[in-house]
């Protein structure tokens, strides 16, 4: 039984062993015995994090034509005045109306938490159909409706005849998993249940009898590749990716942000599938694989010269162009190198920390590597079977060891880090740069959507924001001289972990 | 019964709440929540508070317990008390608040049992019921105000002469909160107060836990924080009085002489100082008269903000700038009583204008009301057009503004198009602020 016929998926601390407290080294990771496993530890002090409510919204916000109704008090979702903002750039980047995402919550009040939102929950639906008139609504499942227990799959069974949009059911109970990262799977979730199989009749394929029209299908999908995007990427990301495949002629299906519902069952009709960051998309890759056989590749975030390297590798392999992809690899990453050079002096020895998603942390930290710097250390949000390779990767590039830190956030270890590695600069997730910067380390934001981070031009965009950073760094160090961090003075004195309980396995740093 | 809100321009009672301690020099929250919430309302506030996140201890650096299905079946008072003694530990803060969210509120968590366990004079901790279902966030802001007041300020005996409390402005949620606290404390100053508004630069805890001397508690609000100020009545016997947002002249007039009177302050002090204001106001005004009536600047207008901002902004539109709010819209959902009393104000316009007046929470909804209010075109040939216009509101009302052709100004929440520090609206000095941003949005194409 697959797991699109559940209600809802799996957290990922039980189908992937995900974790998120935990501290090493990049050599201490690279060499486990017993890689993919990782016990997860606990904190006994922690400080307030996200859920899987925020991305998948950052992923449903960017659908056309949909409308998401928050099942919960009226503040579950707030987060959307930001996202909105995201998507309407998003839009405007594709030369789609930027127009604002349409969000609703059903605010359940105390009553509601008493005697149960359903009734509540089908008469918004039935309104905000009749009002709103959206394609499709995703009904998303919070705390407050889960722990009453709504029946939400039940309501939109029952209402589902009388409406005209498509309802759909998103779980995304904040209380119920620690891998926020589970918000791909609660999105992707309807997608493959309701939305890959429906297949429009007027695209259909009509017998036409013309011979030539069949064989440009069979070349189109012959040609056909599915780059899964994350809500990370902008529009300038992924037109890098879309130039690389052109050079192989190939043209690239860009799934699932800023899809349109409608055609989101074009997925299913590609020759391959590849992420472009392998912890967002395993659970719909298997799926499509499973069910349309489509084959995918899952390897790493094209983010450097040699992870782009070697996502074009992978990619190249399964078309039997390798010898193509070395000769294209070359020429880019030799143009690529050169044009770096004038930043050489400016990077030198500088030592950077990194601190962001699982993947993006550690590819962000080889190209770093790549353009000179020193690594200070590393935190990523969670660990999984899919970091395995990128911490090999990078005990591999340099002969240095640092301290790697699973963390979701929890900024008080980061800022007992800064204060003890001081390094030159500090790169960190959106919402993420304020310990550095108030510790006076300049900052460059590593997850900005709509910033180039992806392929060659990435590279160097990266370096020319990093040139630009620390030429001039008044802005933080001035900051840092006047505010001050929340925390006790001798907590800086104190073990960065010392209140991270560290599962069995590992022996700490 | 409305089953549901578009795009809700508030948040619930614990987002509100967590930005009421976060402004609170010198204290420490601790959410007894679930691990989204925080960042929840980091990313709201990262769009929709004119660029300002969390301040001190706020944003992802808050101490939250994180609850989990485990917490979910065995209970999280023990989680709790562990985060609350290492927090002692970790952060640093001389008052630490409690802040519950839907979960630890639906599993039932004994948080005042735990906070009489951990707290003492040295460290003292307070808590408040701020689950999401309870309310939205200026619920949230008014419980944090009642928890203070209750557990936090000191009874005190005799009441100090000219000492008075300023409240009603909720941190975040009046983006301008920071500016329109200080304008406002400024002008009590000059009437010879001292004036003590918990979250204003010149505030500190300990002016806040010796509040109770003072003789008089002054609400800038209808709405947010009058519970509050009932519950400081019968706690500590200091009198309230509620006075609208003032912006601008005939606003801050009408504030000063309420305070004024309820204070029994001599009429020529007040007198002399709202005329000295108003001088200095007009000075300010004197250049623009040209290109005011030479670009014909005068705009039908549509408002649409909180209790405060709904009626503090048409009153200076119509009764100061000279424009003509035709419809202005609430977006909140007070109760009947309260409902009524911010209504009236409508009805006192010294322009004698009468603008359309609405509760709405959907902003989608607000054109539909415009056209009740102004007739739509039917294709005659000479259509007096809702034109020129301008829409004072959120940046949720963008759309509206373009559908229409009117120019926009973001001022009530959510804000995100704009960068906010210390700009008010508040005041005289704010009216001079609000004439410079309207009607520099009018000529910024020039
Ligand atoms: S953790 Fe629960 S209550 Fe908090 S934002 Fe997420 S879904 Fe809402």
């Amino acid at each position: 039984m697959s797991y699109f016929d559940e209600k809802e998926p799996p957290k990922r601390e039980d189908r992937l062993q995900a974790c998120i407290a935990h501290h090493g080294t990049i050599c201490g990771l690279a060499n486990r015995k017993n890689c993919k496993c990782m016990n997860d530890g606990d904190r006994l002090f922690t400080q307030g994090s996200i859920c899987q409510l925020l991305p998948a919204l950052a992923m449903m916000d960017s659908f056309a034509d949909s409308a998401i109704l928050l099942h919960g008090a009226v503040g579950c979702g707030s987060c959307a005045h930001a996202q909105n903002a995201v998507t309407k750039a998003g839009n405007a980047a594709r030369g789609r109306p930027a127009k604002d995402t349409l969000w609703l919550s059903t605010a359940l009040d105390e009553t509601d938490v008493i005697s149960g939102g359903e009734v509540k929950l089908g008469a918004a639906i039935r309104e905000i159909d009749s009002r709103y008139r959206p394609g499709d609504l995703f009904v998303v499942v919070t705390c407050a409706p889960a722990l009453t227990g709504d029946d939400v799959d039940g309501v939109i069974r029952n209402i589902q005849p009388q409406v005209s949009a498509r309802l759909h059911a998103v779980y995304c109970q904040g209380f119920k998993t620690k891998i926020w990262a589970t918000a791909y799977d609660s999105v992707y979730h309807p997608l493959g249940r309701d939305l890959l199989g429906l297949d429009p009749e007027e695209d259909e394929p009509v017998f036409t009898g013309d011979e030539l029209a069949d064989i440009k299908d069979e070349y189109r999908r012959k040609h056909a590749v599915n780059v899964m995007t994350v809500s990370s990427m902008g529009r300038v990301d992924e037109l890098e990716l879309q130039r690389i495949l052109s050079s192989f002629n190939l043209t690239a299906n860009f799934f699932p942000l800023f899809a349109r519902p409608e055609e989101m069952y074009r997925v299913t009709q590609a020759a391959v599938s590849i992420s472009t960051c392998p912890t967002h998309d395993d659970y719909l890759l298997d799926h499509l694989k499973e069910k349309y056989g489509i084959p995918c590749i899952i390897s790493t975030m094209p983010i450097g010269i040699e992870n782009t390297g070697q996502w074009i590798r992978d990619l190249a392999t399964f078309f039997g162009l390798e010898a193509q992809a070395e000769r294209f690899i070359e020429q880019e990453t030799a143009e690529l190198k050169s044009a770096l050079k004038q930043f050489e002096p400016a990077f030198s020895g500088k030592r950077a920390f990194v601190s962001a998603g699982e993947i993006r942390s550690f590819v962000t930290a080889g190209l770093l590597i790549e353009l000179g710097f020193e690594i200070a250390g590393i935190r990523s949000f969670h660990h999984d079977e899919y970091a395995d390779a990128e911490y090999r990767k990078l005990a591999a590039k340099t002969d240095q060891d640092y301290v790697v830190n699973i963390a979701n956030a929890q900024p008080f270890e980061e800022a007992n880090l800064l204060r003890k590695l001081k390094p030159d600069i500090f790169l960190g997730h959106w919402n993420g740069n304020s310990t550095a910067a108030k510790l006076g380390v300049p900052a460059s934001v590593i997850y900005n959507t709509g910033l180039n981070f992806i392929g060659y031009k990435g590279v160097f965009e990266i370096a020319r924001r990093l040139y630009k950073q620390l030429t001039n760094t008044a802005y933080n160090r001035k900051l840092s001289v006047h505010v001050r961090l929340p925390y006790a003075e001798s907590w800086y004195g104190e073990d960065a972990f010392k209140y991270l309980r560290q599962a069995g396995g590992e022996a700490s740093a | 019964m409305r089953n549901f809100i578009e795009r809700p321009r508030y948040s619930c009672a614990l987002g509100g709440a967590l930005a009421t301690v976060s402004a609170l020099p010198g204290a420490i929250p601790i959410m007894h929540a679930a691990s989204g919430c925080a960042g929840n309302f980091a990313w709201a506030a990262s769009g929709g508070t004119g660029l300002q996140i969390g301040g001190h201890c706020g944003g992802l650096s808050v101490p939250s317990s994180n609850v989990q299905e485990s917490e979910v079946v065995f209970g999280g008072a023990e989680r709790l008390r562990e985060q609350i003694e290492n927090t002692f530990e970790v952060m640093d803060g001389k008052l630490y608040v409690v802040l519950t969210g839907c979960v630890t509120e639906m599993i039932g968590d004994d948080m005042r049992a735990v906070i009489g366990e951990v707290t003492s004079p040295e460290r003292p901790v307070i808590g408040a019921e701020t689950a999401g279902f309870k309310g939205n966030s200026y619920f949230g802001y008014d419980a944090v105000l009642k928890c203070l007041f209750r557990d936090f300020v000191e009874k005190s005996g005799a009441k100090v002469k000219n000492k008075v409390n300023l409240w009603g402005i909720a941190p975040m949620l009046d983006v301008f909160w920071r500016g329109n606290i200080e304008v406002l404390c400024g002008l009590l100053t000059r009437l010879g107060l001292d004036v003590n508004a918990f979250f204003g630069e010149r505030d500190s805890l300990d002016r806040l836990r010796t509040s109770s001397s003072a003789e008089l508690n002054i609400v800038v609000s209808d709405a947010y924080g009058v519970e509050a100020a009932r519950l400081f009545e019968e706690e500590h016997g200091t009198p309230f009085i509620t006075v609208p947002l003032p912006i601008g002249p005939s606003g801050t007039d009408a504030f000063l002489r309420k305070v004024g009177e309820a204070l029994s302050i001599k009429d020529s002090v007040v007198s002399g100082i709202i005329e000295k204001e108003n001088e200095t106001y007009y000075r300010y005004l004197d250049p623009l008269t040209d290109p005011y009536n030479d670009f014909d600047m005068q705009r039908y207008a549509v408002v649409i903000g909180d209790c405060n901002y709904s009626y503090g902004l048409t009153k200076f539109l119509a009764d100061d700038l000279g424009w003509i709010p035709e419809l202005a819209v609430c977006t909140d959902e007070p109760k009947e009583e309260l409902a009524e009393v911010v209504a009236g104000r409508f009805a006192t316009l010294e322009s004698g204008l009468r603008p359309s007046f609405v509760f709405e929470t959907d902003g989608s909804e607000i054109i539909r009301h415009l056209s009740e209010r102004w007739p739509s075109s039917r294709g005659e040939r000479y259509y007096h057009a809702f034109s020129p216009a301008f829409v004072v509101g959120s940046s949720l009302d963008r759309e509206l503004a373009a559908s229409i052709g009117a120019g926009h100004l973001s001022v009530s929440f959510p804000i995100v198009n704009r960068a906010v520090l210390d700009r008010s609206y508040a005041g005289y000095r704010g009216g001079l602020h609000l004439v410079e941003d309207l009607l520099g949005a009018i000529v910024a194409g020039r």
